[in-house]
């Protein structure tokens, strides 16, 4: 018989013996041996080598390879999942249906996520982030955001006082004040933080929120680019095609000044996101930039209300009560 | 403030729906929504009540029987002032009513009533329910009732901006509207009246700045009656009920042209004059709504020469009020300083419709229509005999600025330009006199009645409301330069935030406005609020403990009992007196509570305790930011087991259990919290420090137990201090595995102590040989310093 043909007899040899492959260690071995050993149908084929042509020696050489590493494989893939079989039921005490070794888990509030989220989608257009102080002067937190003294701007935030100079901060804008009081232009920034207002506490009102104010200044800023930069943090928040509108509105320290709107298709109504404008040229020159040559926008929005639109909360008191079942929701 | 539909189409043309009209103002900066009757009610219809007798099975209910110009319906009616001959509002069976209230026919005390007879709040436009709405009898019955006669209280509110006090009219508003959609504006046509003079007035005024221009008049003869039906019913429609011809006419004034006007009854007068002066202090005048009030020189009072008689541009006085028996009147129609009316305002708490207009700035041209209006309609309605000249005060002539509005400023505030024929546009409708000069620019005069337009960015605010902020264009690239440094000074705390909740720490905020008795459980001053919303909010916190112990109490009531909390915020304290001694800084602080974990079948419960806290800050501080993190005992009275944190050396905060004595003051329920708070000020700059690569050590470790025994009052930190010591280099982890007592084996006030000693070289593998030197170095020093000895 050519040795051709003895390769492929055994091979169906081998196909035939693994068929009923014995499921004991020693028998296994055996059978490695019977083909794979020193003196096993593999070898006494290759020792036959010699007898044949030089011009089919490459040829043959390269079966006869092929068949050794095929029945290595073979014996090696059977070993290994009979041992797999073997070690699943060595243990008979294991009940996968059992709770699993779960570690307890906390959460960041979901505050400082959205204000996360919010930071991140203003840093990646060129915004740095500053931060100023909680309790601040008359003329940071209103003057010189051009509320002066007896004007009724005054009423549109009510006011914590500790005396009668300084007060709780009823915006970060007091901090863009600082910021322009200490740099000169151009700036970009972002300022978040605690804020309060002297409301009653009800599900819609707290004393406190969380703002984030933005301003930018440079020589040459228009509303287009307002409108620009906050459709795109809009979209980043709410998603591509949120409908968004703005509308006129007014604010002491901007002019013009919009508010904006995301449409609540739920609801089927116009929700209030965030109010923004060109900076008033007052606010620039009590802080020495010239506003004939400087111009900026800003804008100011609540950290609690797009974290309420956001994701359907209903009740504001619900972010400071510490309640572990509304902080593990947003784990 | 609530404006008609109806009265509005008197001065501009108008084919917008309600809700239309609404967006259309909305996005011109006059925040609008409809708030009225609906502009359709089908089924409902003008009906005749044919007779109205006493239901058979109830006292107070009525059988009507209701004309609908076809057919007659029986109808059973609660309201006492349904009668017979009425003109009224029927709804049909099958009529929709606001609110979805659909009307069937039902029985009632066993009486079948096919329909209802409306009251005024059922279909939204007013309050009234006391009865029902009783119509005009020239209406005819079977009309549609919203076509024949309810469309005069079609309204919408408005939520108006402090900056436009000429929107707060029906005339303002009409005027932006023309506007907005290149409509004409019916501006109010002014009559004069010619005077019949029989009486001189006299006004004077002590300070100008306060009262620039005072307008007075007298009108006799007058019949004091019930309005007609016109100003009644627009009246209505913005929610105002009518009291008498008199009265009536200031108020629809007011809405109708803005000017705040007031009519005295001159024969009340005790001096026949007008003097316009400040309060002087002790001073009391009762006014209108009937409240006495003391006053002092901040208000501003119109006196008879010497007794007040009304608070000047807030509220008249009681005493000189027009009642029905008024027969001559004085006419005042002033412009006071808008600040001075404020002020007065703000210090009486009172907050008019007069005064609102005023302190927002009226218009000082208007004073003189507003008197002539006035006049007119006190002649036209209440047949008023004009019986002095119109004397006017104008001591102080108000003007309006002359700016320039440039070309080039328009268009880089918008990033747009818009067109020379669309600007002169807005500036003609809203009367903003105007000429195009020849350097591109616009020279401009706002009206009277915009005191906010003072300056170029109001005009250009004035374009781009008028034109729409949707029509400007939206630019979407990034100018300008960018800077290099750190983009956010706090990024790093986020990754304590991070690292806590990795390790089962839910983050809270809470409030930083408290009590006196939490402010002051530590030793620090707190920031106290001139007006709180409440004494329990009366002071800023000082630390965060009594926000999280709050929040604490508050999950173990709701059956959450196992658990641990942290906050991450800043606290304020007053160190010195006044604002420059006000101090902020951040704090973190945190809680644990309960079961560490708890009981499952793989595992038996642990109680959180004080090895927890250590653990977890050691792992926050020493782990992740490679901070040197020791502790030594305090002597805090806030917390048993009182340990001192220091950072890197320094005092930086406190941890251990919160004290009985705490909790009480607290008035909580909670025993065993364990808690930490360390100010993290002098720690920001190590958090943010960058992390370098150590190479790692290949080469392999030897472990040694040590069991020692030892006196059971030595604490171990130090025997694991010094076994590193003695180690050197060479001994990698000291771990204290096992404490085991036995007044047998071990013997009596002795402890053993197994250490888990791990040694490793940078440079070689370590054998027996090396080690066991250094094994027996450690037995010979504790044996010495600690009397220890290896146990047998």
């Amino acid at each position: 018989m050519p040795l051709k043909k003895q390769i492929e007899s055994v091979r169906n040899q081998f196909l035939a013996d693994i068929e009923s492959f014995p499921n004991d260690p020693p028998l296994i071995d055996q059978l490695r041996s019977k083909y794979l050993g020193r003196k096993g149908l593999v070898a006494q084929l290759l020792s036959k080598m010699s007898q044949v042509k030089p011009e089919d020696r490459p040829n043959i050489g390269k079966e006869l390879n092929n068949l050794k590493i095929d029945l290595n494989r073979q014996f090696d893939h059977k070993v290994s999942s009979l041992l797999a079989k073997d070690h699943k039921y060595a243990d008979e005490s294991i009940d996968i249906t059992l709770p699993g070794k779960e570690p307890r888990i906390g959460s960041i509030h979901i505050l400082e996520q959205t204000l996360s989220e919010i930071k991140e989608i203003f840093i990646s257009i060129g915004f740095h982030v500053a931060y100023g102080p909680e309790v601040d002067d008359d003329y940071h937190n209103f003057s010189a955001l051009n509320i002066p003294e007896s004007h009724p701007a005054r009423d549109m935030q009510d006011t914590f006082f500790v005396d009668n100079k300084t007060v709780l901060r009823t915006h970060t804008s007091n901090v863009q004040i600082h910021l322009m009081e200490n740099e000169e232009p151009p700036i970009r920034y972002i300022v978040p933080g605690r804020v309060y207002r002297n409301e009653a506490i009800s599900y819609k009102s707290y004393c406190l929120f969380h703002q984030v104010e933005g301003i930018y200044v440079n020589k040459r800023v228009s509303f287009a680019e307002l409108k620009g930069c906050l459709e795109y943090f809009i979209r980043h928040m709410f998603g591509a095609k949120r409908k968004m509108r703005f509308r006129p509105s007014y604010f002491p320290f901007t002019e013009p000044s919009a508010e904006v709107d995301i449409w609540d298709e739920e609801r089927h109504e116009w929700l209030e996101i965030l109010g923004c404008g060109m900076v008033d040229p007052n606010v620039l020159d009590n802080v020495g930039y010239d506003s004939n040559i400087w111009h900026g926008y800003a804008f100011g929005m609540g950290v609690e209300r797009i974290a309420m639109l956001k994701y359907n909360i209903n009740d504001i008191r619900l972010f400071y009560n510490g309640d572990i079942r509304f902080l593990e929701q947003f784990i | 403030m609530i404006i008609s539909l109806e009265w509005l189409k008197e001065f501009v043309d108008i084919s917008e729906t309600l809700q239309e009209l609404s967006v259309l103002l909305t996005n011109a900066g006059l925040e609008a929504e409809p708030v009225s009757i609906p502009e359709s009610l089908n089924g409902v219809v003008i009906g005749k009540v044919k007779s109205a007798q006493k239901h058979p099975n109830a006292d107070r209910l009525k059988l009507c029987s209701v004309s609908d110009g076809t057919d007659i319906h029986q109808v059973v009616c609660g309201a006492k002032n349904v009668d017979k001959g009425q003109t009224i509002v029927f709804a049909k069976p099958g009529a929709m009513l606001p609110g979805d209230f659909k009307i069937k026919k039902v029985k009632i005390r066993g009486v079948e009533s096919c329909g209802m007879i409306c009251s005024e709040r059922e279909l939204l436009i007013s309050d009234e329910h006391e009865g029902i709405f009783i119509l005009p009898d020239n209406l005819v019955a079977g009309q549609d009732f919203m076509e024949a006669y309810g469309h005069k209280f079609l309204s919408i509110e408005l939520d108006l901006t402090p900056n436009r006090p000429d929107a707060l009219s029906h005339q303002g508003i009409a005027r932006d509207i023309a506007a907005i959609k290149g409509r004409k504006f019916n501006q109010l046509q002014i009559k004069t009246v010619k005077p019949n003079i029989d009486t001189v007035l006299s006004i004077s005024i002590e300070d100008p700045m306060d009262c620039p221009r005072y307008i007075g008049g007298i009108v006799k003869n007058l019949k004091v009656g019930p309005s007609p039906d016109w100003m009644v019913e627009r009246l209505k429609a913005v929610g105002q009920r009518s009291i008498n011809n008199l009265v009536d006419i200031s108020n629809y004034i007011l809405l109708e042209m803005g000017h705040p006007t007031h009519i005295f009854d001159y024969d009340k007068l005790d001096r026949k004059e007008i003097f316009v002066r400040r309060a002087i202090n002790g001073e009391k005048l009762t006014s209108l709504d009937n409240i006495e009030h003391k006053l002092n020189k901040t208000q501003l009072l119109i006196t008879d020469g010497k007794s007040p008689i009304a608070l000047a541009g807030v509220m008249g006085g009681l005493d000189t009020a027009v009642t029905v028996e008024t027969k001559t009147v004085l006419v005042e129609s002033a412009y006071f300083n808008p600040i001075t009316i404020r002020k007065s305002a703000k210090t009486l708490q009172m907050n008019t419709d007069a005064s609102k207009r005023f302190e927002r700035g009226a218009d000082p041209d208007a004073a003189e229509r507003g008197f002539w209006r006035v006049v007119t309609l006190l002649q036209e309605l209440a047949d008023g005999e004009f019986a002095s000249e119109m004397i006017d005060k104008y001591p102080l002539v108000q003007t309006q600025p002359s700016l320039s509005l440039r070309r080039s400023k328009l268009d880089l505030i918008l990033g747009n330009h818009i067109k020379k024929e669309e600007v002169d546009h807005v500036l003609n409708s809203l009367e903003i006199e105007s000429n195009f000069g020849s350097k591109d620019e616009w020279h401009c005069k706002p009206p009277s009645f915009r005191p906010d337009i003072e300056r170029e960015i109001d005009i250009i605010e004035e374009i781009a409301r008028v034109v729409g902020y949707d029509t400007l264009p939206t630019d979407e690239n990034i100018y300008g330069t960018f800077r290099y440094y750190e983009p956010d000074p706090e990024k790093h705390i986020e990754s304590i935030s991070s690292t806590l909740a990795g390790m089962g720490f839910h983050q809270i905020y809470s409030n930083s406005l408290n009590n006196e008795t939490s402010s002051n459980l530590n030793d620090k001053n707190a920031v106290k609020l001139m007006n709180p919303l409440s004494q329990e909010m009366g002071f800023l916190r000082t630390s965060l403990i009594p926000g999280l112990l709050k929040a604490a109490d508050f999950n173990e009531k709701n059956g959450n009992s196992n658990f641990r909390l942290f906050e991450l915020a800043n606290i304020h304290e007053q160190e010195t007196e006044g604002f420059e001694g006000i101090k902020e800084h951040k704090y973190l602080a945190g809680v644990i509570y309960g079961l560490e974990n708890i009981q499952s079948v793989h595992q038996n419960p642990y109680q959180e305790d004080i090895y927890s806290i250590k653990g977890y800050l050691v792992a926050l501080f020493k782990n992740k930011f490679g901070i040197r993190f020791e502790l030594k005992p305090s002597d805090h009275v806030g917390y048993n087991y009182a340990q001192t944190i220091l950072l890197n050396r320094k005092d930086a905060g406190i941890l251990g259990r919160i004290s009985p004595d705490w909790i009480n003051k607290l008035d909580l329920d909670l025993k065993d919290i364990f808690a930490f708070e360390i100010k993290l000020d002098s720690i920001m700059r190590i958090i943010s420090r960058k992390k370098k690569f150590s190479p790692i050590n290949f080469f392999p470790k030897i472990a040694r137990d040590l069991n020692l025994v030892m006196p059971e009052s030595q604490p171990v930190g130090p025997l694991i201090k010094m076994i590193k010591n003695i180690g050197q280099n060479l001994v990698s982890e000291v771990r204290p595995v096992n404490i085991f007592k036995d007044k047998i084996s071990v013997g009596k006030y002795k402890k053993s102590v197994t250490f888990s000693i791990i040694f490793q070289h940078h440079a070689k593998t370590l054998e027996d040989k090396d080690v066991n030197p250094i094994i027996d170095d450690i037995i010979g020093v504790v044996k010495k310093n600690f009397n220890a000895k290896l146990r047998s």
